[in-house]
Parts: C-alpha cells; structure tokens; sequence
C-alpha cells in the first residue's frame, strides 16, 4: 500500500453527497407542496362549504376539482417523501461499503509500522 | 490521555454521546407503546365505531358509544403517528450516537498510538474535523423537530379534533354552515396532517443526514490514520 492508494477517493464518497442532497430536495418538495398546494385548499374546502354544497357540487365545479386535489395528489406525494428516505439509505449504504477496506488499509499501515514504533517507543 | 474539550452545547453532546443503547432502548419502548395502543385502543374504538349501520352511528347524540368511539379514533390518530416516529427518530439518533462513540475512541485510539513515538518522530494531530458539530447539530434539529411534531400531535388531539369530534354527525356535524366554528374545527381537522407529515419527514431527513456525516467523519479519521501511519514508515525508512 502506498500514499497514493489511501489519497484515492472512492466512487462512494463522491456519490452519497449527491443521493443525500436529493433526498433533501424530495422531502422538501413533499413540504411545500402540503404547505402551499394541500393544505390551503383542505382549508377552503372544508372550511368555507358546508356538507350539502360539497356534496351537491356538480361536474366541473371548483369544488369537484378541489376534492380531485386532496384525493389524488397524496396518492403520489407520499411515496415521493418514501423515494427522498431511500435516497439517504442508499447513500448511508454507499458508505458504510467504504468502511471494510478502509480497515484493511488502516490494518496493513499499522502492521507495517507498529515495529517501528515500537522500536522508536523503546 | 487528555481530550480536547468543546464548548457547550457540544460539551454536553459529546458526553451523552455512550448513552446510546439506553436511546435505542427508549426508542423501542415508544414504538412498541405505539403498537400496544393501536391494538388495544385504536382498533378496538374503530370496532365499535363499526357496529352498527351508518344512520345509527351517525345520528348518535354526545356521550354515546358511537360518538365516544370516533372522538378516541380521531383524535388517537393525531398523536399516535407522531409518538411512533418519535420513537423512531431515537432509534436513529442511538444509531448517530454509537457513531459519534466510534469516531471519538479511533481518535483517542490514533493519539495513544502516536504518543508513544519520540516528540520530533510524531505526526501533528489533526484538528477535529468541522463535519463532527455537523452532525450534533443535525441529529439535534432532527429530534427536536420530531419533538415539536409529537407535541403539535397531542395540542390537536386534546384540542381541535376532540373539539370537533365530540358532536353528533348527523345532528351537528353535518348541519354545519360556513362560518360556523365546526367548519372552522373541520378546516384544521382536515388539514393538518398535509403539512405536519412531511414535517416529521424532515426531522427524519435531519436524523438520516447525522448518520451519513457521522459515517465519513468515521472514514475521514481511518484515512487520516492510515496516511499517517504511511507516512511515518516512509519517512523511516
């Protein structure tokens, strides 16, 4: 082993930055959207008809296209913010298979130089 | 061997840090409450809520079963979902913990080593790496945020959507008219999970991030150790 080999980044480190920031982007995304698209229009909908005006509201009304709104956009939404999760295990994952050889390096560099230690420790 | 001190809140992190299977466990328990009350509980209020045809339950009046049975359905499902990821979120600030352990003792663990080697032979020890308040913080944020969903959870459940779920359906909840204050409660009832869900989300994506920084602080330190070991038998030799 040599200098050169342990100043080698490895393609997992270059990655898991990437997969955790769009892990981040999607979570957000889901954020937003339930805080700007979502929940106004829960609060409208629910809040400013009552039960018999929902219930009456005919094809192409704005009421119908609000319902359509809360019933359709979670169905995806959800497993977007899942998606976001499993960009972070898969960039902890990338990692984690970092680790085995990186031991085994830090090994071979001890064996090599626990002798000498302990020839200039004596 | 003498350990560099952090300045607070670090300081107090840093020695929380070996507490991690006492967090693991806590985190368990919370999910395993979670459970215990959805079977003994949760379902249970649905099963009753169930039991007869929708015109009786909904023309239920206040303080019968029917009405009793949804109030505990509605307003356990605003809590209990929060306390479950809550207890999740400990289990992944243990798993941050036992990493920040690891990180600390292969430091502790290089400095013996290089200790023993006459002073003009010794390689400088590299500073902390910045990435180690990093992922503090972030695990910090992650459970606080998760804390503040928990507890935003149990405010609804005791307040709006008990509010509105303790009126009959039929006789109150459904007669209902714009600007009354049930279609109010119902506009927060119906509402706020859309935005509180994805918030939790982000304490999680606090935790995940603490564990990915916490991970190349591990690979960073192995590295580090390794090149200065090198280095060293290069130099000797």
């Amino acid at each position: 082993m040599n200098a050169s080999q342990t100043a080698k980044t490895p393609y997992q480190l270059k990655l898991f930055p990437i997969l955790t920031i769009l892990g981040w982007i999607l979570i957000m995304l889901a954020l937003i959207i339930g805080l700007v698209v979502l929940t106004p229009t829960a609060i409208n909908y629910f809040g400013a008809n009552s039960k018999e005006v929902r219930d009456a509201a005919e094809a192409g009304s704005q009421l119908l296209s609000q319902i359509s709104i809360l019933a359709s956009i979670p169905l995806w939404l959800e497993p977007l913010t899942f998606l976001g999760v499993a960009f972070f295990i898969c960039g902890i994952a990338l990692e984690f298979s970092v680790i085995p050889s990186l031991v085994k390096m830090r090994g071979d560099a001890m064996a090599k130089a626990f002798p000498l230690i302990v020839k200039l420790g004596s | 061997m003498q350990e560099q001190k952090s300045s607070f809140p670090f300081n107090m992190v840093e020695r929380m840090m070996p507490m991690y299977p006492a967090i693991a466990v806590m985190g368990w328990m919370f999910v395993l409450i979670a459970f215990l009350v959805g079977l003994y509980a949760l379902s249970p209020a649905q099963t009753a809520f169930f039991s007869d045809a929708k015109a009786v339950r909904e023309g239920a009046t206040i303080g019968s079963v029917f009405v009793n049975a949804n109030l505990s359905s509605h307003a356990l499902e605003a809590w209990l979902p929060q306390f479950k990821f809550f207890g999740l979120g400990l289990g992944l600030l243990a798993i941050v913990m036992a990493l920040g352990t690891i990180a600390k003792r292969l430091r502790n663990m290089g400095q013996v080593i290089f200790t023993q080697l006459p002073e003009n032979m010794r390689p400088a020890m590299p500073p902390p790496p910045k990435q180690v308040k990093v992922f503090q913080l972030s695990a910090l944020m992650g459970i606080m945020v998760l804390l503040v969903v928990l507890i935003i959870g149990i405010v609804l459940a005791v307040g709006v959507v008990s509010g509105y779920w303790n009126n009959s359906i039929a006789n109150e909840l459904n007669p209902a008219q714009p600007g009354s204050a049930l279609l109010s409660q119902l506009s927060v009832v119906s509402s706020y999970f859309y935005w509180l869900n994805p918030l939790r989300m982000i304490g999680m994506a606090s935790l995940f991030t603490a564990i990915s920084v916490a991970l190349y602080v591990i690979i960073g330190t192995l590295r580090t150790q390794t090149r200065l070991l090198t280095g060293l038998v290069q130099k000797a030799g």
